[in-house]
């Protein structure tokens, strides 16, 4: 057949046969998951099932080829099913799932256990561990991948045998201390934080409704603290004022108290607080002839028209910024009336209006630069750049290295790669590690705990312990952490030891961690499942690794990379080298800080 | 032109990507006008990619019938068996045009060499997959560099591809970090890229560099002794016969029998030889990849398309925007290693 005869001819006989064999997982069906799963179907892949819990918006038209204006607010996983309908040239089988990866009702461990191979295309890294430790708990191969702007990677994952995704740390957000963001912002950026995390949370957002903020470690200076609460207490004055029903505020007053408490009140008495001005340009609160030109122009019923003038890629004057703020403000109180609260959302217009204009007229009076709605937008949203090429390069080369599984030296043939343009090549690739010992994901044994209901109800937690006990041949006591943090049983703690199971909270999709007091043998962590048919509970045949093995063993692997680093040649100049940390990203992915590797 | 700015609605519609290049350059792309010669698998990806991107106009040229083995990573191919035989471009071009209205796309279905060399010279920049043969890239080359028109030729056998251009000259400007020291006017990157300006700007602590390339014509680069000049012992000793085997290819004539493998002791001797044309060892010429070759030569694939297609749009994107230096000018895409060396030939 002619349709088959390249795929034949590039990936031989056998190992089309495997792939046409293959069901694999694609968790993600944004940037990365719209390139991916056409080379996937195209390189012959039998079964696809894709994930995703996203709906189609109109910046994602610029890159996800397979969303159509008409397709917005509909959902990826199934819209792209149907999309790729039209070039399905090898009979792949689609299954598509609208949901987050993260359910366990909706995706158990058995789901799981069906795939082959797992293709990450995520844009979040909680979503990215938790894959990570489904695929350590079923030893399923994953390729993590990653995009941002210009910049890439991808990552073959083989569990306990080479790095896994928690194995390397990754960036954290920037954060900024308090009294930068509440008393002395000297970059837009504080200004920034300080609209949409503090101001727009304490008026119109639910997590900070009428509490009374810890400050106590955010300053030493007595005065700046004793301002600072005085400041958070007077929001919830004014919130109350928001939301305030049955009597009808006039919206003019809320905007005026407003202002007039954070860009006049609150800044006069920073002003007070000398010591923070002996090296800083003293703030400059808003005039009251500002205020009244706006209020004047309010009155005159001017402003829709000014308003409508506005571009949001250009820097708007003080006055501009007023009238912005004006009308989000009320906007956002009418709102209040019929929600609790609302929440920040860049894609929220009067969300978006108030923090952009509470922001830069923060600026103003702190003698910092003035930002556009279009470059605040990207800060207060933590907007990744993300383009096709990048998307379709990283796809690429996710299901190449792929395709390496499937071979026989599968685990030697697969490398990482990044991108990393420069005038003698295009890409690096590294060979993969060995996991890190110290990595909090490889260093515990993992394995499923199977049960059904009844059992679950019959069997007391001192039995279970026992049985754990002499499965996996503890000599000292254990202690054992239900969920993410809740202890049930220690040495010095047994009030639980009659109970059942059931009653202390064992059920589907619930981890048991299981440490060992004398800390000589690793973690073990049961991954529990219910449903299967037995009178008794199961346990996973495991041996628990002894930890000074386990430190012998990585220590070995680890010296080999460390000092072989990538040798330059004579002609690279390094700036063109794309140096990149990247944060939080909304659509595609972190990229991990580059850090030395063995080079190919 | 300089008044011209994007409307609130291509704003939005390129939002991400705007935040990556700036609007300077997604004006640049609005105004270009490109054409796409054969619509392979780079080709199809070349031509989403650029779509998306937000072009002024592409026209793709093929004359080309479909057949069954298009529908192997053509994707703007409806599945559909009975269109096998009919014009390619009357299929795809709705599919293509689907991606975004904004873009003006227009096809030209009249053989490439019944077309006069006055027929090129619409076009900003000229994008050319799976050429027939040395020959035809050659005649493309004399025509784009008679009318000052960038060319970039490109393609695939199976894991691996290349892409070489001729962009004549092309100069780019961008603020960069500083380095240890101060850069230097006159400072040669590589082999054709040179440092022709330098500005330090106090207020970001930038320096403001401006890069040009100057591009061989690409019947020198198909017969260039360059390589081992450029490569250090090291990267010597690690050569792989990707590059040596694609040039071997220039040469060969297309199978029409996409069945038959090549002639595996052929294609070594010649591969062999090739490496004393490029002055590089011929032990670099491995049985393994003679091999694959033999079975890959000419084959497309779906992933290797989409990492070939996608760096070649990227650098037309890089070319147009002038802020970036363009690949200068053999680009060599081994996908079995995962490496994609560039050389200055
Ligand atoms: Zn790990």
């Amino acid at each position: 057949m002619g349709r088959d005869t390249y795929l034949k001819k590039v990936l031989g006989e056998d190992r089309y046969q495997k792939v046409q064999g293959s069901t694999v997982l694609m968790v993600g069906a944004g940037g990365i998951g719209c390139e991916l799963l056409k080379n996937l179907m195209l390189s012959g892949y039998g079964t696809i099932h894709i994930v995703d819990l996203d709906t189609i918006t109109l910046s994602n038209l610029n890159r996800q080829f397979l969303f159509r204006k008409g397709d917005i607010d509909q959902s990826k996983s199934i819209t792209i099913k149907k999309a790729v309908e039209s070039f399905n040239f090898h009979g792949t089988k689609l299954i598509s799932h609208h949901g987050n990866i993260m359910d366990t009702d909706q995706f158990p461990i058995d789901w799981w256990d069906q795939f082959s191979y797992i293709f990450n295309a995520l844009d979040n890294l909680e979503a990215r561990r938790y894959v990570n430790k489904m695929a350590l708990f079923l030893k399923k191969p994953v390729m993590e991948s990653g995009t941002t702007g210009f910049d890439g990677y991808v990552q073959p994952i083989f569990p306990y045998k080479t790095e896994c995704f928690d194995c390397q740390p990754k960036a954290t957000p920037q954060t900024f201390p308090v009294c930068t963001i509440r008393s002395t912002p000297s970059k837009p950026i504080h200004c920034i934080t300080w609209a949409k995390e503090f101001l727009f949370q304490q008026l119109f957002d639910e997590s900070v409704e009428g509490d009374a903020e810890d400050l106590s470690n955010a300053t030493d200076n007595d005065k700046e603290l004793e301002n600072l609460l005085k400041e958070s207490n007077e929001l919830v004055e004014l919130r109350k004022l928001v939301v305030a029903t049955g009597e009808v505020i006039s919206q003019n007053t809320f905007f005026s108290e407003m202002v007039r408490k954070i860009f006049q009140i609150d800044i006069e008495r920073l002003l007070l607080i000398d010591t923070l001005w002996t090296n800083r340009l003293k703030p400059i609160p808003i005039s009251d002839a500002q205020i009244e030109e706006v209020a004047d122009l309010i009155r005159s019923g001017g402003i829709e028209q000014r308003l409508e003038s506005l571009i949001d890629t250009q820097v708007w004057s003080p006055l501009e910024n007023l009238l912005v703020l004006y009308k989000s403000a009320t906007n956002l109180q009418t709102r209040m009336k019929n929600n609790k609260f609302i929440a920040f959302d860049k894609d929220d217009e009067d969300t978006l209006d108030f923090v952009v204009t509470a922001a830069n007229l923060r600026s103003l009076i702190f003698q910092i630069d003035t930002l556009s709605k279009f470059d605040v937008k990207q800060i207060a949203g933590n907007i990744i750049p993300a383009i096709a090429t990048t998307n379709a390069i990283i796809s690429g080369f996710s299901n190449l290295e792929s395709l390496n599984f499937l071979a026989q030296n599968s685990r030697t043939d697969s490398s990482m790669v990044f991108i990393s343009i420069r005038p003698n090549k295009y890409v690096t690739s590294a060979t993969l590690e060995a996991p890190r010992k110290q990595c909090a994901s490889c260093s515990v044994a993992r394995g499923i705990l199977k049960s059904e209901e009844g059992t679950l109800d019959q069997v007391t937690l001192e039995q279970f312990i026992d049985k754990v006990k002499s499965k996996y041949s503890y000599s000292s006591d254990i202690s054992i952490i239900l969920g993410k943090s809740k202890l049930i049983y220690d040495f010095d703690f047994d009030d639980n030891l009659s109970k059942s199971l059931s009653e202390i909270g064992f059920k589907t999709g619930e981890l048991v961690l299981i440490q060992d007091e004398d800390d000589e043998v690793e973690n073990l962590e049961l991954y529990i499942e219910v449903g299967l048919k037995s009178n008794d509970i199961e346990l996973p045949e495991l041996e628990l690794r002894q930890k000074i093995l386990i430190e012998k063993e990585n220590g070995h692997e680890n010296g080999v990379g460390k000092d072989a680093e990538e040798e330059s040649g004579d002609v690279i100049e390094s700036d063109m080298a794309f140096e990149t940390i990247v944060i939080e990203d909304e659509v595609e992915e972190e990229v991990p800080a580059p850090k030395k590797r063995r080079i190919n | 032109m300089e008044q011209e700015s994007l409307t609130a609605d291509e704003i939005a519609l390129y939002d991400r990507q705007i935040r990556l290049w700036g609007m300077g350059t997604q004006l640049r792309l609005r105004s270009a006008k490109v054409l796409v010669i054969n619509l392979s698998a780079v080709g199809t990806e070349v031509v989403k990619n650029l779509v998306l991107g937000g072009l002024n106009s592409l026209e793709i040229l093929d004359s080309s019938k479909v057949k069954e083995e298009d529908f192997s990573a053509q994707f703007f191919l409806p599945n559909d068996d009975s269109i096998v035989g009919d014009l390619k471009l009357l299929h795809a071009l709705p599919q293509i045009q689907e991606l975004n209205n904004r873009v003006t796309i227009t096809s030209n279905t009249r053989p490439l060499n019944e077309n006069e060399g006055s027929y090129f010279k619409k076009f900003d920049l000229v994008i050319a997959t799976e050429l027939s043969s040395k020959s035809e890239i050659l005649w493309l080359n004399g025509i784009t560099r008679e009318s000052n028109i960038p060319l970039y030729v490109s393609g695939l056998h199976g894991m691996f591809g290349y892409i070489i251009n001729d962009l004549i000259r092309h100069e780019s400007e961008a603020e960069r970090e500083i380095g240890n020291q101060p850069r230097v006017v006159g400072t040669s990157i590589s082999g054709n890229k040179t440092i022709i300006g330098v500005q330090y700007n106090k207020l970001t602590n930038k320096e403001l560099v401006k890069v040009e390339d100057v591009y061989s014509q690409l019947d020198n680069v198909l017969s260039s002794k360059k390589v081992s000049s450029q490569l250090n012992k090291r990267q010597m000793r690690r050569l792989s016969a990707s590059l040596p085997l694609i040039f071997t290819l220039f040469d060969w004539q297309r199978p029409t029998d996409i069945e038959a493998d090549l002639d595996n002791s052929k294609l070594k001797a010649a591969a062999i030889n090739m490496c004393q044309h490029l002055n590089i060892p011929s032990t670099v010429i491995t049985d393994e990849y003679v091999e694959l070759v033999c079975k890959q030569a000419f084959t497309e694939f779906s992933p290797t398309a989409a990492i070939l297609g996608g760096c070649l749009a990227q650098d037309v994107i890089q070319f147009l925007s002038k802020k970036e230096s363009p690949i200068n000018n053999c680009l060599i895409l081994d996908g079995i290693r995962s490496e994609m060396p560039i050389y200055s030939l």
